[in-house]
């Protein structure tokens, strides 16, 4: 009887291997049933969406706006509540107008995910996907199984800029989601889209095994194709005696460092590709490796994925940087029906180049815009009363059931938190929290967020313990 | 209102033609195209008014786009209405049109997408006859309980849809919070932690 409820398209083989996973003598204890609703349109749209991908690199030069944009705009205004209103655009041509078009940010997502919708999308099959949101503002992305299913093609187009092909299959495992956390979701699912291959989603702190060694056990026999995680899980995959070489290690979520990317890749003996991916937009950009080509200084380039997704990078007050000059990442477009995204300012930091040369060098399009010197969000370790280590991501899940809208937790020297909270709601809550997550005897200060400001959300003046030196 | 004014048809026919420029976008910041204060400046002086004092310069000035592009469009708009000879070559509208451009806008720019005085043709008249009303005029030909009367229709007709869409938006928003809401319920049911 195949799990067709929470797989619709799986088969026979595929079930094999969902059973194999959820049934491994050595696996976690997976804390819940996964499921994938893809529809077979979804499957359709999907192996559509990846021709387009290999097709359609994005391209446009400064100043310039690409084609699709027009519409795009046009319909936002008509159909999305938030952008309707605004008022419509100006008359001028949709470059100009385009230009002078107000910013959007997370706070308007924070506040009413629904004025996103757009009038005649269709609300069957919706999924919210609730996530605490690495600047502060916790989020409830609106989403689609069908629209999710678009992120498989995605991950394949960033891996093949590096000549790597996910091919999954029935009787694989494609994909090993890895993180290193008090507490997240765990589960495993096969795709249609990866042909019945495997996907699992395991979290390395060893109180989610029976025996802690079972960590490597389990994954050395998935042997997945690729890992996916962030530098903080990295460093302790990079502990276990792991036996196969995976492809590659996409890392996700947090700043990469240079330094760090090396040693993990001398670690798996494979490349380790930073991704810049976000909740409301799906993975934007993907490293490439510039190591041997026109460098940009110490600086990584990324190279950007979506056909319909642009890019400006702006100041403070709106205005359009020059290239090559650094400012907030702002997307328009988007494939998500859910979230069409117009000037979306990210809270990312990075320059726009457009280098023709390299571009024609990774044979693409001339006027090949790369963002440069991506400033994400860094890794944070705090320190609870014990000594113990407590991942950012811990803190955020910790306070995202709370009615906090943006926040920034800060460690002192001498171990002591300060937590700045925007509003007044959810103190009380806050404090209990995080005293269950340092220790009843950790001291903690709360105070008000006062400006307006984009909040850096988890900073520390602990001796700086590089992530690097946790994977040793 | 006392007082007759030109014939409406010229003020909504000059709506129509209102020229690209004045539906550009308004500077807010250092986005946008049109300095608002100037194009204001400029017809006060036509209309044979004093150069604009700090103060009310002020008034055209933001950088709140969600407060204020909608309102400053609108000026826009009504600037070149304003700029109309028949007003201009009158030289005696300075002081109440630069009141109205302050002050007589802001309801309006509440309710209504600025475009919209250009591209529909009761929004047109509706402008028309709020700007004839705040010179003191009514249109040519017509009385003034005529005149009030149809300018209280068109207001009231206007105040009906916006509402009616607003009680649309609402309601869709209120499906689509109780989607979220159901889908809230379901997941935390599968998410249920296995003990």
């Amino acid at each position: 009887m195949l799990p067709t409820d929470r797989f619709p398209l799986i088969t026979e083989r595929g079930h094999r291997l969902l059973r194999r996973l959820e049934e491994h003598l050595h696996a976690p204890r997976f804390t819940h049933r996964g499921y994938n609703r893809l529809t077979a349109e979804g499957l359709r749209r999907a192996r559509a969406f990846a021709e387009e991908l290999k097709i359609t690199p994005p391209t446009w030069r400064h100043g310039e706006v690409p084609d699709w944009l027009a519409g795009f705009v046009e319909r936002c205004f008509r159909e999305v509540p938030i952008y309707r209103r605004l008022g419509p655009p100006g008359a001028l041509s949709a470059v100009e107008g385009f230009f002078d078009l107000p910013t959007t940010d997370r706070s308007d997502l924070n506040r009413e995910p629904w004025a996103f919708l757009p009038d005649s999308q269709s609300l069957d099959g919706l999924i919210v996907y609730n996530t605490s949101g690495t600047t502060g503002h916790p989020l409830d992305i609106l989403t689609h199984p069908d629209t999710l299913g678009l992120y498989v093609p995605l991950l394949q187009a960033a891996l093949a800029t590096h000549n790597i092909t996910l091919e999954g299959g029935p009787e694989r495992v494609a994909v090993a989601l890895v993180c290193f956390q008090k507490r997240t979701y765990t589960y495993a699912t096969v795709s249609a889209l990866l042909d019945q291959g495997g996907f699992v989603k395991v979290n390395l702190s060893p109180d989610e095994w029976r025996d802690p060694g079972d960590r490597a056990r389990f994954l050395n026999d998935l042997q997945p194709e690729i890992y996916t995680g962030d530098p903080i899980s990295f460093a302790e995959l990079a502990k276990l005696p792991l036996a196969a070489q995976p492809k590659a290690l996409v890392s996700t979520a947090m700043t990469l460092t240079p330094a760090w990317r090396e040693s993990l890749e001398a670690r798996f003996g494979c490349p380790v590709i930073d991704l810049y991916s976000m909740n409301e937009a799906g993975p934007i950009a993907v490293g490439s490796d510039f190591r041997n080509l026109e460098n940009f200084g110490s600086l990584s380039g990324y190279t950007l994925l979506q056909p319909r997704l642009y890019v400006e990078i702006l100041n403070e007050d709106g205005s359009a940087c020059a290239p090559g000059e650094r400012g907030e990442v702002t997307l328009s477009g988007g494939f998500n029906p859910f979230l069409p995204l117009l000037r979306y300012r990210t809270g990312d930091f990075a320059t726009l180049e457009f280098r023709g040369g390299l571009g024609r060098h990774l044979g693409r399009h001339a006027g090949l815009p790369l963002l440069v010197g991506l400033e994400g969000r860094s890794p944070v370790v705090f320190r609870a009363r014990d000594g113990q280590p407590v991942n950012n991501v811990d803190v955020s899940i910790a306070l995202r059931a709370l009615p906090i809208s943006q926040f920034n937790l800060h460690q002192f020297a001498d171990g002591s938190l300060r937590l700045g909270l925007r509003g007044t709601a959810g103190q009380h809550e806050a404090r209990r929290a995080l005293l269950d997550l340092f220790g009843p005897e950790q001291l903690l200060t709360i105070a008000a967020l006062e400006s307006d400001d984009k909040v850096v959300q988890y900073t520390a003046d602990l001796p700086k313990e590089a992530i690097e030196q946790n994977g040793k | 209102m006392n007082t007759e004014g030109p014939l409406l048809e010229t003020l909504t026919r000059r709506l129509a033609e209102c020229p690209a420029d004045f539906l550009a976008e308004p500077r807010l910041g250092r986005a946008g195209a049109v300095h608002v204060a100037a194009v204001v400046a400029d017809l006060i002086r036509d209309l044979g008014g004093e150069p604009l004092t700090q103060q009310q310069v002020a008034a055209f000035q933001s950088s709140n786009a969600r407060l204020d592009r909608n309102r400053l469009r609108l000026v826009l708009v009504t600037c070149w209405l304003l700029r109309d000879s028949w007003f201009t070559n009158r030289q005696q509208f300075s002081k109440r049109a630069l009141n109205f451009l302050v002050d007589g806008l802001t309801e309006s720019a509440k309710l209504t997408p600025a475009p919209n005085f250009v591209n529909d043709p009761d929004r047109r008249e509706e402008l028309s006859r709020l700007c004839l009303s705040a010179l003191g005029l009514r249109p040519a030909g017509e009385t003034l309980a005529q005149a009030q009367d149809r300018l209280s229709t068109l207001d009231t007709a206007e105040r009906q849809r916006v509402m009616t869409a607003a009680r649309a938006a609402e309601e869709r928003a209120r499906e689509i919070r109780r989607k979220m809401a159901e889908e809230a319920a379901r997941e935390a049911e599968m998410k249920t932690m296995r003990e």
